[in-house]
C-alpha cells in the first residue's frame, strides 16, 4: 500500500512539475510581445505571379531589417501573413476580408494592380490601415478613405513627367499605343493621347490587348501598318511585357519603342533580350540611388533571395518601412486615426528617398527617368 | 507614274491582309498541335483530359532546361522535351487514368483537373514562378516571304507541326498499332473481344498525346514566355479547337485549329483584340448550333 501510494505520489508530482514547467515556458512565451501582423496580399498565381513574388520579397527583406533592429513598439516584431489575390479583384477582396476577420491583422498591404486595388479599398474603408503599392490609377486615393495610403505615383503624375520628356527629348513625329485592356490601360491612353497631342505628336492609333494574351503579333502588325515613329507599350506584368517587346522587333518594326512608366525591372530586361536596349521609362527606384536604407535593403534582399531587387519590391519594402515607423511614432498599432495623422504629418526618409503624403494618402515621391543601357537600369539626368 | 490614291490604298490593305493571314496560320498551326493530342485522348480513351495543358507547359520547361542547363541545341531539346513529356504521360496514365478506367467519366475528368493542379503547382515549386524565356535562335530571326514577314520560329512550327501530323496520320492509318487505336476508339468492348489489349492501346495513345502536347510547348514556347500557369491557356485553346472540330476527330482538330487562328488574326486585326479573345467562343456557339457534335465530330461508334 505504502509503495503504491508512493508511486502514485511520485507520478502526480512529476506530472505537476512537468505541467508547471510547460506552463511557465508558455507563460514566458506569452510574456514576449505579440507581433505586428501585416497582411501581404499579392498575386502569387496567374499572369502576375512573378511581379507578386518580387513585391513580397521586397516586403520580407524590409521586415527582416526592422526585426533585426528589435522591431517596434518595445520589441514587437513584424510578421507578414501572405495571401494570394491571383491578380483578380474578387480574390483581393476575399483575401482582405479573411485577413481582417479571421487573422486579425494590424495592417493590409496590397493592390499591386489597379483593377484589384480599386475594389479592395472598399473592403478596408475606414476600418483598416491599407497601403496600396504599385497600383497607379488615381481613384485609389482620389476615391480612397481616411486609412488609405498609396506609395506609387499615380499614372497621371507619371504621365505628366514622362510626356514632357517624350515631347522634349525623344521627339517622335507620331506614336501608336499598345495597352492592356483594364482601368489602368484605359487611363494611360487617355492621358498620353491628350498630353502628346498637345506638343504636336500625331497619335496614330491604340490597340488594347487582354490580360491573358500570349501572342501580340496580330495587334502589332496592325500598329506597324499605321507606320508610327514610335510605339508606346503599356504593359503591367513582366511576362507579357517581355513578349510584347520581343514581338515588336519580330514584326519588323524599325522605329522607337517607349516603355510605360513604372514597369521596368531586371527580369523584364533579362527576358526581353536586346529588344529593351536603349529604351526609356520612368521609375521611383533605380539600383544606383545612393541612399543608406536603399543599400541596406538591396544587400538584405540579395542575401535572402535569388531575384534581383526591383522597383516593385521597393514599393512593398517602403510600405512596410512606413507602417512600422508610423506605428512606432504613434505609439499604437491599432489607433488608425493616430497612425494616419502621423503618416500625413511629416516628411519621411525612406529607401526611395525623402517623401511625404498628401491629405488623400497619396505619396509624393521622386520620379526618375531611367534607360536600359547594356542590360542595366540607369538613371538619366 | 504615281498610283491613284485609292488603288495604292487597296494595295496596302492587301499586304496587311496577307500579313494577318500569315499570322493567323502560324498561330493556328500551334493550336492544331495542341488540339490533336487532346482529341486523340478523347477519341481512344474517352477521357476529357484537363491536364493536357500541363504537358504543354512541361514540354516548354524541359526544352528550357535542356538548352539552358545542358547546352543542348534547341532542335535536339525539342525532341528530348517531346519524349520526356510522353514519358510523363505514361506515368500519369499508370497512376491516374488506368486505375480509374472503370469509373464514371466525370470522376476521370475531375481527376484530370486534379492532375493539372498538381503539375502546375509542382512546377511552380520546382521551377519558380518567374517567367522563363526559351532561347531558340529561330525566335527573333525573321524571314520575308514576298511582302509578308514571319519569324523563323513560326515557320519552324508550321514545318514541324506538319511533319508531326503526317507521322500521326501514317501511324494511325498504316500501322498495326494505329489500327488497334482505331478499333478501340470505334468500339472498346468489341476491340477487346478481338484480342486487342486495350490497356496497352490506352497507354501508348496517351504517351503519343502527351508527346504532342510537349512538342507544341517546345515549339510554341519560344514565341512568348514560359511560366507554370501557361498550361491553362494552352488547354483552353485546345478545347476550343476540339469542340469546334469535333471531339475525337483529328481532321477536325486540324481544320478547327487553322480556322481559329485565322479568325482570331482577322478579328483582332480588323476589329479589336478583345474581339479576338471572344471569337473562339463565338465560333463554338456557331458550330454547335449548326452541328452539335462539332464539324467532324464522332457520334458514338464512328471515327472520321
Amino acid at each position: 500500500m505504502k509503495s503504491s501510494n508512493f508511486t502514485a505520489a511520485t507520478i502526480r508530482t512529476s506530472v505537476l512539475a512537468i505541467g508547471l514547467a510547460l506552463g511557465f515556458s508558455n507563460g514566458v512565451h506569452a510574456q514576449a510581445k505579440p507581433p505586428i501582423k501585416i497582411a501581404a496580399i499579392v498575386p502569387l498565381s496567374g499572369a502576375g505571379a512573378f511581379d507578386g513574388q518580387l513585391g513580397l520579397e521586397g516586403m520580407q527583406a524590409m521586415a527582416e531589417i526592422i526585426n533585426a533592429k528589435g522591431g517596434i513598439l518595445g520589441g514587437r516584431k513584424i510578421e507578414l501573413i501572405t495571401y494570394d489575390d491571383k491578380g483578380l479583384p474578387e480574390e483581393g477582396v476575399s483575401a482582405t476580408k479573411r485577413a481582417i476577420e479571421q487573422d486579425k491583422v494590424d495592417a493590409v498591404v496590397g493592390g499591386w494592380f489597379s483593377a484589384v486595388a480599386l475594389v479592395m479599398k472598399e473592403a478596408t474603408r475606414d476600418t483598416m490601415l491599407n497601403f496600396m503599392t504599385s497600383a497607379q490609377h488615381p481613384d485609389v486615393t482620389n476615391k480612397g478613405h481616411k486609412y488609405m495610403f498609396r506609395v506609387n505615383a499615380t499614372s497621371t503624375m507619371m504621365s505628366d513627367k514622362y510626356s514632357k520628356f517624350i515631347c522634349e527629348k525623344i521627339k517622335p513625329k507620331s506614336v501608336a499605343f499598345i495597352t492592356v485592356n483594364d482601368d489602368y490601360g484605359r487611363l494611360e491612353v487617355e492621358n498620353y493621347t491628350r498630353l502628346l497631342s498637345a506638343c504636336g505628336i500625331a497619335v496614330k492609333g491604340n490597340e488594347f490587348y487582354n490580360r491573358n494574351d500570349t501572342d501580340f503579333t496580330t495587334v502589332l502588325t496592325k500598329l506597324r501598318s499605321l507606320q508610327p515613329d514610335a510605339i508606346y507599350v503599356s504593359a503591367i506584368n513582366t511576362a507579357q511585357g517581355a513578349t510584347i517587346y520581343r514581338q515588336i522587333k519580330q514584326t519588323g518594326f524599325k522605329g522607337t519603342t517607349i516603355a510605360s512608366a513604372g514597369n521596368m525591372n531586371p527580369k523584364l530586361i533579362e527576358l526581353s533580350g536586346s529588344s529593351l536596349e536603349n529604351v526609356y521609362s520612368v521609375s521611383l527606384f533605380a539600383p544606383d540611388l545612393k541612399n543608406p536604407t536603399a543599400d541596406q535593403w538591396q544587400a538584405q534582399y540579395q542575401k535572402m533571395f535569388k531575384n534581383q531587387p526591383a522597383f516593385i519590391g521597393s514599393l512593398g519594402a517602403q510600405s512596410v518601412e512606413l507602417i512600422a515607423a508610423a506605428m512606432d511614432k504613434a505609439g499604437d498599432a491599432h489607433d488608425y486615426n493616430k497612425v494616419s495623422t502621423v503618416l500625413k504629418g511629416q516628411k519621411w526618409k525612406t529607401l526611395l528617398g525623402e517623401m511625404s503624403f498628401d491629405d488623400k494618402g497619396q505619396a509624393l515621391q521622386n520620379l526618375y527617368l531611367i534607360q536600359v543601357r547594356k542590360g542595366k537600369i540607369v538613371k538619366v539626368d | 507614274m504615281p498610283l491613284p490614291l485609292d488603288l495604292k490604298g487597296a494595295t496596302l490593305d492587301f499586304i496587311l491582309l496577307g500579313q494577318q493571314l500569315a499570322n493567323g496560320i502560324a498561330n493556328g498551326m500551334g493550336y492544331v498541335l495542341i488540339a490533336v493530342g487532346l482529341t486523340l485522348v478523347f477519341g481512344v480513351l474517352r477521357i476529357v483530359n484537363f491536364a493536357h495543358g500541363a504537358f504543354y507547359m512541361l514540354g516548354g520547361y524541359f526544352t528550357y532546361f535542356a538548352v539552358q542547363s545542358f547546352g543542348v541545341h534547341y532542335l535536339l531539346a525539342v525532341a528530348i522535351a517531346a519524349f520526356l513529356a510522353g514519358m510523363c504521360g505514361l506515368i500519369a496514365n499508370q497512376f491516374f487514368f488506368r486505375p480509374l478506367r472503370k469509373e464514371h467519366e466525370f470522376i476521370i475528368l475531375l481527376s484530370s483537373l486534379g492532375l493539372s493542379i498538381l503539375l502546375t503547382n509542382g512546377s511552380e515549386l520546382l521551377f519558380g514562378a518567374d517567367p522563363k524565356y526559351i532561347e531558340s535562335g529561330f525566335a527573333d530571326a525573321t524571314l520575308d516571304i514576298g511582302p509578308v514577314t514571319v519569324t523563323q520560329q513560326r515557320l519552324l512550327i508550321f514545318v514541324l507541326a506538319t511533319m508531326a501530323l503526317a507521322f500521326v496520320y501514317w501511324f494511325i492509318r498504316r500501322t498495326r498499332y494505329g489500327k488497334m487505336m482505331q478499333a478501340t476508339a470505334q468500339h472498346p468492348e468489341g476491340a477487346a473481344l478481338t484480342g486487342i489489349n486495350t490497356n496497352f492501346v490506352h497507354a501508348y495513345t496517351f504517351v503519343l498525346a502527351c508527346a504532342l502536347a510537349g512538342l507544341s510547348g517546345a515549339l510554341v514556347g519560344p514565341t512568348a514566355m514560359m511560366f507554370p500557369t501557361v498550361g491553362d491557356w494552352a488547354v483552353l485553346k485546345g478545347f476550343t479547337v476540339v469542340v469546334i472540330g469535333g471531339l475525337g476527330s483529328i481532321s477536325g482538330a486540324c481544320i478547327g485549329g487553322l480556322l481559329l487562328g485565322i479568325a482570331e488574326a482577322l478579328g483582332g486585326g480588323y476589329i479589336s483584340q478583345g474581339f479576338a479573345e471572344a471569337i473562339g467562343y463565338v465560333l463554338i456557339v456557331v458550330v454547335l448550333i449548326w452541328r452539335p457534335q462539332g464539324m467532324f465530330g464522332i457520334s458514338r461508334g464512328h471515327k472520321s
